[in-house]
């Protein structure tokens, strides 16, 4: 497949070409909600990542004591001492060791063999099902369908990057972007001295405290903020994109956490926020290429959760990670897989209940070469609407009640 | 210890009390008064701000110029822009009159109160769009502010600006509201869980039939619209009306709970609970609010060195304005203050929603100390600082703390103004900036 972009992506799906136009935010006009009607704490808060190129499940949660998938991807398939054993007969993938700590803290959630009847093996028509919740994909996204059903405010749902993705697009309205560019920050002859106030002190009680560190993490927000804003988020030297082809998502994904966690941070009345990372299309030379991206997201989402715990809304985030098709479990002959079925998908938080959820797909019982699908995303999605969202899960998706419980 | 002499003498423990009674139960000190509390010791000086002079006069709304502003004309006809003038500045009279108010009065226990109530009946003019019913409401909420809670409760319940807030003009037999009957015992009367859902239901019933007039904010019943027969909740059943429901609600133990609560949230702390069997539960069995807040000001809550609290910035700006003797609307651009409090999510009449205003960490957004650094350059270039630029040099950092009410400062603080004593002006500004003043510790 060529290298496309996430935005050509769009265009393709014909999201672009829904009837209303994305809200285009500045880092000011959130910096001033959050002042105004910041988030109130204990509001829930998810995050999607989404993995652009089918992520190859197998080599995610690999099930490396299976002779089978040694038998069947025989260069592919990971060795005892390149994983990370966590229960089942499964491992993670060894770069993803950011994971594991999460794994070990009980903030991590794996739903295996998540998937949906009759697979789709195109990017696209598979990644507007995810992104729609609709088998017949429609033009809507679920989280569109799900800004719709609350109080018009254009902060609510925040997508990073110029180009709002279809999970986000909804009929009358949808959420909004944040480019990566543009922030003006003000300077002043005063910032010396403030600087110096921004020093916690060891009198200082806990709010006296984090007085200091907000006067902190105004300077941070000039240091730090402004030069990631300013450009487009440069590609990562370390990410494969051109060996593992690129099926849009955007290449630096701990430059939009860190933005993300900066906001959330500031109090953004943000409910929902969308990042990506693409480069999971490895058609050839796999496992370096993959291991390369799920140690990007591994270690950015593990980043990124340890911030939250800086400040107080640790508690209140969930991330959910997916992707929109696994890979075939036989190897091609390039060293690489072909467009698959089912995968696993992640949840990150400390209200998740961490573990296995959903049945390993069994590599002895494969349909048409493919693993089966064991858990239907719609059950993911309404758990996310039930538990972090507190929406009444057929608002959005019609009809569908979860099966599952993920969330405390 | 060093005892300097602008410490007066007195220890830590007792600047830090008195520093919390003049912020939480008053607005900051003018200059000066917190040494002279200081020398009448926390008992006196509470009892001082308990008890504001009775001199009080209630300021009619037709004195500041609010009328009935009748029904909106059509949109693109002549008397449109003559309609939104006058409310405009109906609005910015009334606005500026009660920060007026906040700033000028010496003792301001009745503004302190009826900005909490204010925050507690979370009722906005975003949507009630009518000066005068506003500022009627503020005024019901300023005539009960240090009375009694159940006369202020049923003042509410039919109150035009509060029902028009929460929908109560849609709540009819035939289709029932449930909105201000929730928030009626969820928000403003018992607290979250102490009541069913089946008794929202069931008290909607006796809040329906009301209809309010937009513009002059007048309740009338709609026989034909409320409902007549008996209703059960909260263990009784019986008829109900607005009013005799209130004065049920009121009577709950729960709300004897509740408000005790609430005023500890705001005036102790929102880190930890009101304790169980406390004071200020009891001093609340007659819903008399005054004695009330006596009993929270003597509780040994309000000394535990736990219990900072982040100053809202309403509560910033006042302090600042009350220290410097700014007037708000004698103030060059008084329309800036009024935008300075939108800026940072506080502005008077303008509660975000019926939760009131949030507390301590909310405040503390690098944005949100961004304006405030910029608006403190801006006021104290305009602001009287004799109170500093009279002292020696090497007094300025002791008569900072005593100007502004500050029970200590940090080394941290000292050695940012260590650099900038020869300027009262920066000095001003960074006191004003510093984690000891947006935090009352």
């Amino acid at each position: 497949m060529d290298t496309i972009t996430r935005r050509r992506f769009i265009q393709m799906t014909g999201a672009g070409a829904v009837a209303t136009a994305a809200h285009t935010l500045s880092i000011e006009e959130i910096a001033n909600a959050a002042i105004s009607r910041p988030l109130p704490l204990g509001t829930p808060i998810l995050v999607v990542v989404t993995l652009y190129g089918g992520n190859d499940g197998l080599n995610t949660v690999v099930p490396f004591q299976d002779s089978v998938y040694h038998t069947l991807r025989p260069q592919l398939a990971y060795k005892d001492n390149q994983v990370i054993p966590i229960g089942d007969g499964l491992a993670l993938n060894g770069a993803m060791t950011g994971f594991k700590s999460l794994w070990d803290k009980g903030q991590l959630a794996i739903v295996r063999g998540t998937g949906y009847p009759n697979p789709d093996r195109s990017h696209f028509s598979s990644m507007a099902i995810w992104q729609s919740a609709e088998l017949n994909a429609s033009k809507s996204g679920w989280l569109g369908r799900w800004v719709e059903s609350q109080p018009e405010d254009p902060l609510l749902a925040i997508s990073l990057g110029s180009v709002l993705p279809p999970l986000l697009a909804g009929n009358r309205r949808s959420g909004s972007v944040l480019p990566l560019g543009g922030l003006k920050v003000p300077g002043g002859s005063l910032a010396s001295d403030c600087a110096k106030l921004s020093i916690t002190s060891p009198q200082d009680d806990r709010l006296t405290a984090m007085a200091a560190r907000s006067m902190r993490n105004l300077f941070e927000v000039s240091g730090e903020v402004t030069p990631i804003l300013k450009d487009p988020a440069p590609p990562a030297s370390d990410l494969p994109t051109l060996v593992g082809g690129n099926a849009g998502g955007d290449s630096n994904l701990s430059a939009q956490l860190e933005i993300v966690a900066k906001l959330i941070a500031a109090g953004s009345p943000t409910k929902v926020w969308s990042v990506s990372l693409g480069g999971f299309d490895t058609h050839a030379d796999e496992n370096t290429a993959q291991s390369l991206l799920l140690g990007a997201v591994s270690s950015s989402l593990s980043k990124f959760m340890s911030q939250m715990r800086s400040t107080n809304r640790s508690k209140d985030v969930t991330v959910l990670v997916y992707s929109e098709f696994g890979r075939r479990v036989r190897a091609n002959a390039s060293q690489g897989t072909d467009h698959g079925t089912s995968g696993p998908v992640f949840l990150l938080g400390e209200k998740v209940k961490g573990g296995f959820h959903g049945e390993q797909p069994s590599l002895n019982n494969l349909k048409d070469d493919d693993l089966a699908v064991t858990t239907d995303f719609r059950d993911i999605y309404a758990e996310m609407l039930e538990s972090v969202l507190k929406t009444e899960s057929s608002r959005v998706l019609a009809n569908w009640r979860s099966k599952l419980s993920l969330v405390n | 210890m060093s005892h300097s002499p602008y410490l007066g003498g007195v220890n830590l423990v007792e600047r830090r009390a008195i520093s919390r009674l003049i912020h939480r139960v008053g607005f900051g000190p003018k200059p000066g008064e917190f040494e002279k509390l200081l020398s009448l010791g926390f008992d006196r000086a509470s009892a001082q701000l308990l008890n504001p002079p009775a001199t009080y006069s209630e300021t009619q709304a037709q004195s500041l110029g609010l009328f009935d502003l009748g029904v909106q004309p059509r949109p693109n006809t002549p008397e449109i822009l003559d309609y939104v003038d006058k409310k405009r500045f109906q609005l910015r009279t009334m606005t500026l009159w009660w920060l007026d108010q906040m700033v000028t009065l010496d003792n301001p226990l009745l503004e302190r109160m009826t900005w909490f109530w204010h925050g507690h009946w979370a009722t906005s003019y975003a949507k009630v769009d009518e000066p005068l019913v506003m500022f009627e409401h503020v005024n019901k909420l300023r005539q009960h502010a240090i009375g009694n809670f159940r006369a202020m409760a049923k003042e509410m319940v039919l109150d035009g600006a509060l029902i028009f807030w929460l929908d109560g003009q849609k709540n009819t037999a035939a289709a029932p509201n449930e909105n201000l009957s929730r928030e009626l015992m969820e928000l403003f009367i018992l607290g979250v869980n102490r009541y069913s859902e089946a008794d929202v239901k069931e008290t909607a019933k006796a809040l329906t039939g009301y209809k309010v007039k937009k513009s002059s904010g007048v309740v009338t019943s709609n026989l034909r619209q409320s409902y007549t027969g008996s209703i059960s909740f909260l263990g009784t059943s019986g008829n109900f009306n607005a009013l005799s429901l209130t004065d049920y609600l009121v009577s709950q133990r729960n709300c004897q709970r509740f408000i005790p609560e609430r005023l500890w949230y705001r005036f102790i702390t929102s880190a930890t609970d009101l304790p169980m069997n406390s004071n200020i539960e009891s001093a609340f069995t007659a819903r008399e609010i005054a004695s009330t807040m006596g009993a929270l000001v003597r509780d040994s809550a309000l000394q535990n060195p736990n219990f900072s609290q982040v100053r809202s910035p309403l509560e910033w700006l006042i302090a600042i304005l009350r220290a410097t003797k700014i007037t708000p609307s004698k103030f060059e651009r008084p329309d800036y203050l009024i935008n300075l409090l939108n800026g940072l999510g506080q502005r008077p009449f303008y509660p975000p929603n019926v939760g009131g205003w949030p507390a301590d960490e909310a405040w503390l957004s690098a944005a949100s100390t961004q304006t405030r650094i910029s608006a403190a350059q801006y006021l104290m270039k305009r602001a009287d600082l004799s109170p500093i630029s009279a002292l020696p040099q090497a007094s300025r950092i002791e008569g900072l703390a005593n100007w502004l009410g500050v029970s200590s400062w940090s080394e941290r603080t000292r050695q940012a103004f260590s650099g900038a004593l020869r300027d009262p002006e920066r000095l001003a500004v960074l006191a004003v900036c510093s984690p000891e003043y947006l935090v009352n510790a």
